[in-house]
């Protein structure tokens, strides 16, 4: 009786101490990285409309951003095994 | 610096230029240990009161009674800060010292300062283009109040004295303690320049965004999104009220806007997400690296979402952590390669959780599976065109080859009616435009935009 209520404590306190550390390995983490993840303040209050990225991107801001898609990469070796697949499911409904 | 002749000269030239940030300078904390001693030796407690009521009333400046003892008020308690300031950098460079929470008792007194400020604002008739002194003082009530976090954090005798006090001890709480003290005392900062009715053009309105901008930085620290709304809230009650928002300095405009941005986007409200994030990044200083580095960090799976559009090499050619976050992804997305895609995801899983961008960047997967079926369709080609007519592309696509396309994109062998539920899903979603043919096994796709908005 006494040994098994030992043991349970035992447990008991295994588990206990397990969230323990788990939760100190996952808090050190963010910790650090939390340092630099907030908004600086800016060295000046205030600048002019030129030196904003808007003006110093020379006005590019469309080719900042592409298509998700992309037509012109078809030699790579995903496009043409994928064109050898499709080559076999055509085949194979011939047959 | 320090509570002289020549100090009184500076403040008799600064209140009658009117010059707010300059005065505010002589209020910052962030000078070098020599000067801050200086100050703290120049006078001592019993006389500093009475030097400062002299010296104040003695400016050539038009000041009424309580405006003076007010601006005492504030050096009293200014000086009063140096004193503890000297003493917290001065054990720090000593850690044989850091015996005592020194850095606890710089926040309470800057608090004591901070509440003298305040009263100056509230009953001592302070001008509002003084406002800049508000804004040193909370920038480092909020500063000192970290540091006073972190020197109790790492003694931990404290932490166990405090444990054995409370009997709902909550040591998450217990380790912001003074961060939330500090939020607390913001606010109240913040409803001070809301409130004030006069005149707009000497309003201590224009004092708002700076001031809620300090708040939502601290509650970003505290992981609170609720009380950042009650700030975009109360701040859009007042709308009518306040001045133009362009009229802010840029840097109040920049941080808001990224902020407000942020917020809509942990709402997954990516219109709103992006239009703020874009404003943010378009007024935004561009020598300001690493403010851009965190706007495009939103604002690139914003893109994702919304136009399905992605970084070009050129947006990503200063950043490279974000090359080393994004391009990956980007990659496999434009790929189709829904496998690689999966293993990118989980490669940076641990980061990408903490920027609280994973469920959006999840969200990419449809548009690599839409790439994929898309490609499928551009590889089958054209029917054979008919006299005079433009080429038309073959529609009529058997399941197979989806499936096909789909088995060799994840890696894994994909049964058919497991294809025709994701089929059904892109056309739900309305990333392909058609219907499934269960009887023939063939997918019927619209003739003009199967794909809307790739071309084909």
């Amino acid at each position: 009786m006494a040994a098994t209520q030992n043991t349970t404590q035992k447990d008991d306190k295994a588990a206990a101490a397990n969230p323990a550390e788990q939760q100190q390995a996952t808090e050190s983490k963010p910790a650090a990285l939390e340092e630099d993840d907030e908004f600086e303040d800016f060295p000046v209050d205030d600048w002019e409309q030129e030196d904003t990225e808007a003006a110093s991107g020379s006005g590019a801001a469309q080719h900042l951003w592409e298509e998700s898609w992309d037509d012109d990469d078809t030699s790579d070796d995903f496009s043409a095994q994928l064109k050898e697949e499709l080559k076999k499911v055509e085949a194979s409904k011939k047959r | 610096m320090a509570f002289n002749t020549s100090f009184f000269n500076d403040l008799t030239d600064i209140f009658s230029k009117q010059d707010g940030y300059q005065l505010a300078q002589t209020l910052s904390p962030d000078i070098p240990t020599e000067e801050l001693r200086k100050i703290c030796r120049s006078q001592n407690a019993h006389s500093i009161k009475g030097a400062l009521k002299r010296g104040l009333n003695a400016l050539t400046v038009d000041f009424d009674q309580q405006e003076i003892h007010g601006w005492v008020e504030v050096y009293a308690a200014y000086w009063n800060a140096t004193g503890v300031i000297l003493a917290a950098r001065e054990s720090s460079n000593d850690s044989s010292k850091s015996s005592s929470l020194l850095w606890t008792k710089v926040y309470e007194t800057w608090t004591e300062l901070l509440n003298v400020v305040l009263r100056g604002y509230q009953n001592w008739g302070f001008e509002a283009w003084t406002i800049p002194c508000m804004y040193v003082v909370c920038k480092h009530l909020r500063i000192f109040a970290m540091q006073a976090d972190e020197e109790r954090n790492n003694n931990s005798s404290f932490d166990d004295a405090a444990a054995i006090l409370q009997d709902d001890f909550d040591p998450e709480t217990n380790k912001r303690q003074k961060l939330e003290d500090c939020a607390r005392v913001l606010s109240r900062v913040f409803m001070v320049c809301q409130t004030d009715r006069a005149p707009l053009e000497e309003s201590r309105k224009w004092g708002s965004y700076y001031i809620a901008n300090l708040l939502l930085k601290t509650y970003f620290k505290l992981n609170s999104a609720s009380l950042s709304k009650n700030i975009l809230n109360s701040l859009r009650a007042g709308g009518r009220d306040m001045p133009d928002f362009s009229a802010f300095p840029k840097s109040q405009q920049v941080t808001f806007k990224y902020h407000e941005g942020v917020l809509a986007f942990l709402e997954e409200n990516y219109v709103l997400a992006e239009q703020c994030l874009t404003e943010a990044w378009n007024l935004c200083h561009k020598d300001a690296m690493k403010n851009k580095e965190l706007i495009l960090g939103y604002l690139i799976p914003c893109h994702l979402i919304k136009s399905h559009t992605l970084p070009a090499e050129k947006l990503l050619e200063p950043f490279p952590e974000l090359q080393r976050l994004f391009l990956p992804l980007c990659r496999c997305i434009k790929r189709g390669e829904l496998h690689k895609f999966d293993l990118a995801l989980q490669e940076g899983e641990d980061e990408f959780v903490k920027r609280r961008i994973y469920l959006t960047l999840e969200r990419g997967r449809d548009i690599a599976l839409r790439n994929l079926l898309r490609k499928v369709f551009v590889a089958r080609g054209f029917e054979e065109a008919k006299e005079g007519e433009k080429p038309a592309r073959r529609t009529r696509v058997p399941v197979a080859e989806f499936a096909a396309g789909i088995s060799l994109g994840s890696q894994e062998k994909i049964d058919n009616d497991e294809v025709e539920c994701l089929l059904a899903n892109m056309i739900y979603k309305g990333h392909m435009k058609g219907y499934i043919s269960r009887q023939h096994g063939i997918v019927v796709l619209s003739k003009s935009g199967a794909f809307p908005g790739t071309n084909v």
